[in-house]
C-alpha cells in the first residue's frame, strides 16, 4: 500500500535533514506505530505519505513516496486524498467549520456529491467512531476527545484506504486518550483500513500487537513487532543504533528516576488525609491555602467549593479529566480570575490583598503551549526576561541562568532565537526562563505534552531539585506513571471538585476503588488487578 | 463576568427570520437613522427596537459592553446639549445655556448612537453566524468567501483566548505595560503580538492541510447539506423591505 524508497527531506535554509534515508514498506491492512523523540521526523513523515510534504513547504527531497501506486509528488494532493486521510494532532486546527455535521460533511461537499450520498456517509462515519449522539452540536461545545472522534469521523467519511494519526491523543486526558484508542482499533476492525499512528504513548498501543517503526534524527532505528509481552525499550534495543538505544534508557528512567527523590517529599505527603479534601495543618506555613474556592467564566460555574492545602516542599500532581478545573484552579492561585467566593492565600498572601505582579516574584508558571509564552528575541534574553523585569540580574542569577541552560542542552544555543528551537528545547527553555529567579512556588500547567521520555525527564529532574532546595510544585498532568514516581501526592478534579487528594499511592488506591482505571500506572494497574482477582 | 456579545440560541421570531432578511432590515434601519433627520423618526426606531428585545428574548441587560455603550451615548447627548446652541434658551446658569436646538440635537445624536449600536447587537444575538455564511453561499456568495467568514468567526474566539494566555505568562514573567516609553511600548507590542503570530501561522498551515486534505477547492462550486430554508414568512419581510427603501428614497427624492 505504501512504499517509500531513500526518502530525504530538509525544510527550507535547515541545514538539517528532518528525514534521512527513510525506507519503508507497509502493507494493505498493516497497523503501524510511528514513534521517536520530539522533532525526530515522525510529523514530517506523516505529511510525505499524505503529499503535503512536498506541496506546502518549502525543501529539498530525495527519494520517491509510493501510496497505491501513485507517486504522491506528482499527484495532486486532492488524489492523494481519495487514499489518505490524515487526521492531525490538535482537532480545534484542523476544523474547518462551527458544528458536528458541516463538519463531517465538509470533505463531501467538496466532492459534489449528493446530499442523500453524504447524509448516508455522515451517519455511517459517526457510527464507526461512536460519535452519532454528537449530531447537531456545535464543536465549540465538545470535549477533547469527541472533538477527536469528529475529527476522525470527518476523514473517515472519504473512506480512504490509509489513516494516518498524528499524536491524537497529546491533548486529552487518559480517559480520553483510552476511548479514542478503543476507536482506532474498532475502526481498524470495522473498515479493514491501513492505519499509522504516531504516538509518544506506545505503551498503551502495546494491546494491538503492531508494527513499530522507530525513528530517531529522521532514521528509521528500529522496525519490527511489538508484542505484546516485551516493553518497547527491549524491543526496540535489539537492533537500533546508539542514539536510539540513549533513548530507551531515558525511556526506562523516565519512570525511575524519581524514586530517589520521592522519600524527600513523603514526609509532607504523609500529612495528607485519605478521603477528604483537605490535609492537616503542616508545622510550617502553607504555599497554597484554598478555601471554599467558586470560580466561573462567563456565567458557567467551574469550581465549586475547593478547598486544598499545599506546604512548602511538596510536589503536588493535580489530575482529572480535561475540563474539570484544573488549569481555573492554577490560574486562580496567581490571580488572574477572580473568585466568586472563597478564599486564597498564596506563600502567606491573602490574593485579595496582593497584586499578581507582586506575588510573581515569587512564583514561577509554566504554561500549556510552549510558543505562547517565549517573548525575547534570544535563548539568554529569553531565560533572564523575568530577573531583569524584576531587577535581580545579579552575577549569581545570571551564573544560575548559565548553568541551567547548559544543563538542558541549551549552552551553545544562547544567542539563537527562541522559535529556532525544537518543540523540546523550547519546553525546556520556558522552564529555564520560570527558574532562573528562584521562586518559591512553581506551578505547571501540562508541560509534558507532546514531550518524548527523554525531554520529560529532563524537566522532571529540574522540579526534583527545586523540591529538594525547599521548592513548592504544582504540576496538572495527564500521566499516572509520571505522577506515581515523581509526585508526593496526588489531587483529583472532577466536575470542579477535589474528590481525591491524598499521597500518590493511597490516591490510587482511591481511583482504583472510583474506576478510574485509565487513570492508574501500569504497574500500579497490574497490581491492584492481581491483588482484587 | 458578564457573557461575551454572541449568538444566543432562541427560537423568537426574529431567530427563525432568514438571515439575510434579517440583515437587510438591521442594514434598513441603520440607514434610516442616518438618512431621515428628525428626532422622533430616530426615537421611533431606538423604540421598535428596545421593544424587539424583549420580544426575542435576547439578553441585553447580560451583555458585556452595554453599560459603556449606554454611558457614550450619554456622553454624546450632554455633550450637545452643553454645546449647541441653537432655538430658544431652556435653562441659563452662568455660562451654562441650554437651549431647545441643544437638546433636540443632543437626543437626535445618542438616539442614533445606540440605534446603530443596538441593531447590531440584536443582530449578532439573533443569528446564527453559521446559518449567515451558509445562507450568503447560497444566494450566491462564492464559497471561498463564504469559509473565510466561517474560518474567522472560529478563530476569533480562539485568538481572544490564546491572546488572554500571553497576556498572563508575560504577568508571570513580570512584564508590566505600565510604561511612557514609545520604544519600550512597541517593544511590548512585539512581544505580545509574536506568540500570537506564530501561534497563527502554525494554524494556517493546520488548516490548510486538513482543507487541501479534503478537497477543498477541487471543484469551482461545491454541494451543501445544510439547509437554509426560506419560509412564507421570510419572503414578506423581504418584500416589506423592498417597499421600505422604496418609501424612504422616495420621501429622500420629494424632501
Amino acid at each position: 500500500m505504501i512504499s517509500i524508497q531513500g526518502l530525504s527531506f530538509r525544510f527550507g535554509a535547515s541545514p538539517r535533514y528532518a528525514l534521512r534515508n527513510v525506507n519503508l514498506e507497509i502493507a494493505a491492512s498493516e497497523f503501524v506505530v510511528i514513534t521517536g523523540p520530539s522533532g525526530c521526523g515522525k510529523s514530517t513523515l506523516a505529511l510525505a505519505i499524505g503529499g503535503y510534504l512536498f506541496r506546502q513547504y518549502d525543501g529539498e527531497t530525495a527519494g520517491t513516496v509510493t501510496v497505491a501506486g501513485m507517486d504522491v509528488r506528482g499527484v495532486p494532493i486532492y488524489d492523494i486524498a481519495e487514499v489518505v486521510g490524515l487526521v492531525q494532532q490538535n482537532p480545534e486546527d484542523q476544523f474547518c467549520t462551527l458544528t458536528v455535521q458541516d463538519e463531517v460533511a465538509f470533505g463531501l461537499e467538496n466532492r459534489c456529491l449528493p446530499p442523500d450520498e453524504i447524509r448516508q456517509r455522515m451517519a455511517w462515519a459517526l457510527e464507526v467512531v461512536g460519535a452519532s449522539h454528537l449530531v447537531g452540536r456545535a464543536l465549540a461545545t465538545l470535549s477533547g476527545g469527541e472533538k477527536q472522534k469528529v475529527a476522525i469521523a470527518a476523514v473517515m467519511a472519504a473512506r480512504p484506504q490509509v489513516l494516518i494519526f498524528d499524536e491524537p491523543t497529546s491533548n486529552l486526558d487518559p480517559t480520553a486518550t483510552a476511548e479514542i484508542f478503543r476507536v482506532i482499533s474498532h475502526i481498524r476492525a470495522r473498515a479493514g483500513l491501513t492505519v499509522l499512528v504516531i504516538e509518544h504513548k506506545v505503551e498503551v498501543l502495546r494491546q494491538f500487537a503492531p508494527r513499530l517503526v522507530a525513528l530517531d534524527g529522521g532514521r528509521v532505528v528500529y522496525d519490527g513487532p511489538m508484542s505484546a509481552g516485551e516493553r518497547v525499550s527491549e524491543s526496540a534495543n535489539r537492533q537500533v543504533s546508539e542514539s536510539a538505544n540513549q533513548d530507551s534508557e531515558q525511556a526506562t528512567h523516565y519512570g525511575t528516576r524519581l524514586t530517589e527523590h520521592a522519600p524527600r517529599n513523603t514526609p509532607h505527603a504523609s500529612r495528607a488525609t485519605n478521603h477528604g479534601s483537605r490535609t492537616t495543618h503542616p508545622p510550617t506555613p502553607p504555599a497554597v491555602r484554598v478555601d471554599d474556592l467558586h470560580v466561573g467564566y462567563d456565567d458557567v460555574p467551574i469550581l465549586h467549593g475547593v478547598s486544598l492545602e499545599v506546604g512548602e516542599g511538596e510536589f503536588v500532581a493535580l489530575m482529572g479529566d480535561n475540563g474539570t478545573g484544573k488549569t481555573t484552579f492554577l490560574h486562580s492561585l496567581l490571580g488572574f480570575l477572580k473568585p466568586g467566593r472563597g478564599r486564597i492565600e498564596v506563600l502567606g498572601h491573602d490574593m485579595h490583598r496582593v497584586s499578581t505582579s507582586r506575588l510573581v516574584r515569587q512564583v514561577g508558571f509554566v504554561f500549556q503551549n510552549p510558543d505562547h509564552q517565549l517573548f525575547a528575541d534570544g535563548v539568554w534574553q529569553e531565560a533572564t526576561l523575568a530577573a531583569r523585569n524584576f531587577d535581580t540580574l545579579d552575577e549569581a542569577t545570571q551564573a544560575r541562568a548559565r548553568d541551567l541552560l547548559a544543563r538542558c542542552g541549551l549552552g551553545d544555543r544562547q544567542q539563537d532565537h527562541p522559535y529556532r528551537l525544537s518543540y523540546g528545547e523550547k519546553r525546556r527553555l520556558n522552564l529555564v526562563s520560570v527558574l532562573v529567579h528562584d521562586p518559591r512556588l512553581i506551578l505547571l500547567d501540562e508541560i509534558l505534552i507532546g514531550q518524548d521520555a527523554g525531554n520529560a525527564a529532563m524537566l522532571l529532574d529540574l522540579l526534583c531539585e527545586q523540591v529538594r532546595q525547599g521548592g513548592t510544585v504544582i504540576m496538572v498532568n495527564h500521566h499516572p506513571d509520571v505522577t506515581s514516581r515523581y509526585a508526593s501526592r496526588l489531587v483529583f478534579f472532577n466536575d470542579g471538585k477535589i474528590i481525591v487528594d491524598a499521597p500518590t499511592a493511597d490516591a490510587f488506591r482511591q481511583l482504583a476503588h472510583l474506576g478510574l482505571q485509565a487513570y492508574l500506572p501500569n504497574d500500579h494497574a497490574t497490581r491492584i488487578t492481581n491483588h482484587v482477582s | 463576568m458578564k457573557p461575551r456579545i454572541t449568538y444566543q440560541p432562541g427560537d423568537s421570531l426574529l431567530h427563525r427570520l432568514h438571515p439575510l432578511a434579517k440583515g437587510g432590515w438591521m442594514l434598513f434601519g441603520t440607514l434610516l437613522v442616518f438618512a431621515v433627520h428628525s428626532p422622533w423618526v430616530v426615537l421611533a426606531v431606538l423604540g421598535l427596537v428596545m421593544v424587539a428585545f424583549p420580544l426575542s428574548r435576547s439578553p441585553l441587560g447580560r451583555v458585556r459592553g452595554t453599560r459603556l455603550f449606554a454611558t457614550t451615548a450619554l456622553l454624546l447627548g450632554a455633550l450637545q446639549v452643553l454645546f449647541v446652541h441653537r432655538g430658544p434658551a431652556l435653562v441659563r446658569m452662568g455660562p451654562l445655556v441650554v437651549t431647545a436646538g441643544g437638546v433636540e440635537a443632543g437626543i437626535y445624536v445618542a438616539a442614533r448612537f445606540l440605534c446603530v449600536v443596538l441593531l447590531s447587537y440584536l443582530f449578532v444575538l439573533t443569528t446564527d453566524p453559521n446559518d449567515l455564511a451558509y445562507g450568503l453561499m447560497r444566494a450566491g456568495l462564492p464559497y471561498r468567501y463564504g469559509f473565510a467568514l466561517i474560518t474567522a468567526l472560529r478563530l476569533v474566539p480562539v485568538f481572544e483566548q490564546e491572546g488572554q494566555i500571553v497576556y498572563r505568562a508575560q504577568l508571570a514573567r513580570g512584564v508590566r505595560y505600565d510604561t511612557r516609553s514609545p520604544h519600550r511600548f512597541l517593544t511590548l507590542g512585539r512581544q505580545f503580538f509574536l506568540p500570537l503570530l506564530v501561534s497563527a501561522l502554525g494554524k494556517v498551515d493546520s488548516l490548510a492541510v486538513s482543507m487541501e486534505g479534503r478537497c477543498f477547492g477541487k471543484y469551482p462550486t461545491r454541494t451543501f447539506l445544510r439547509e437554509v430554508h426560506c419560509t412564507n414568512r421570510d419572503v414578506a419581510a423581504a418584500a416589506l423591505l423592498v417597499l421600505g427603501v422604496a418609501a424612504l428614497a422616495a420621501v429622500l427624492i420629494v424632501i
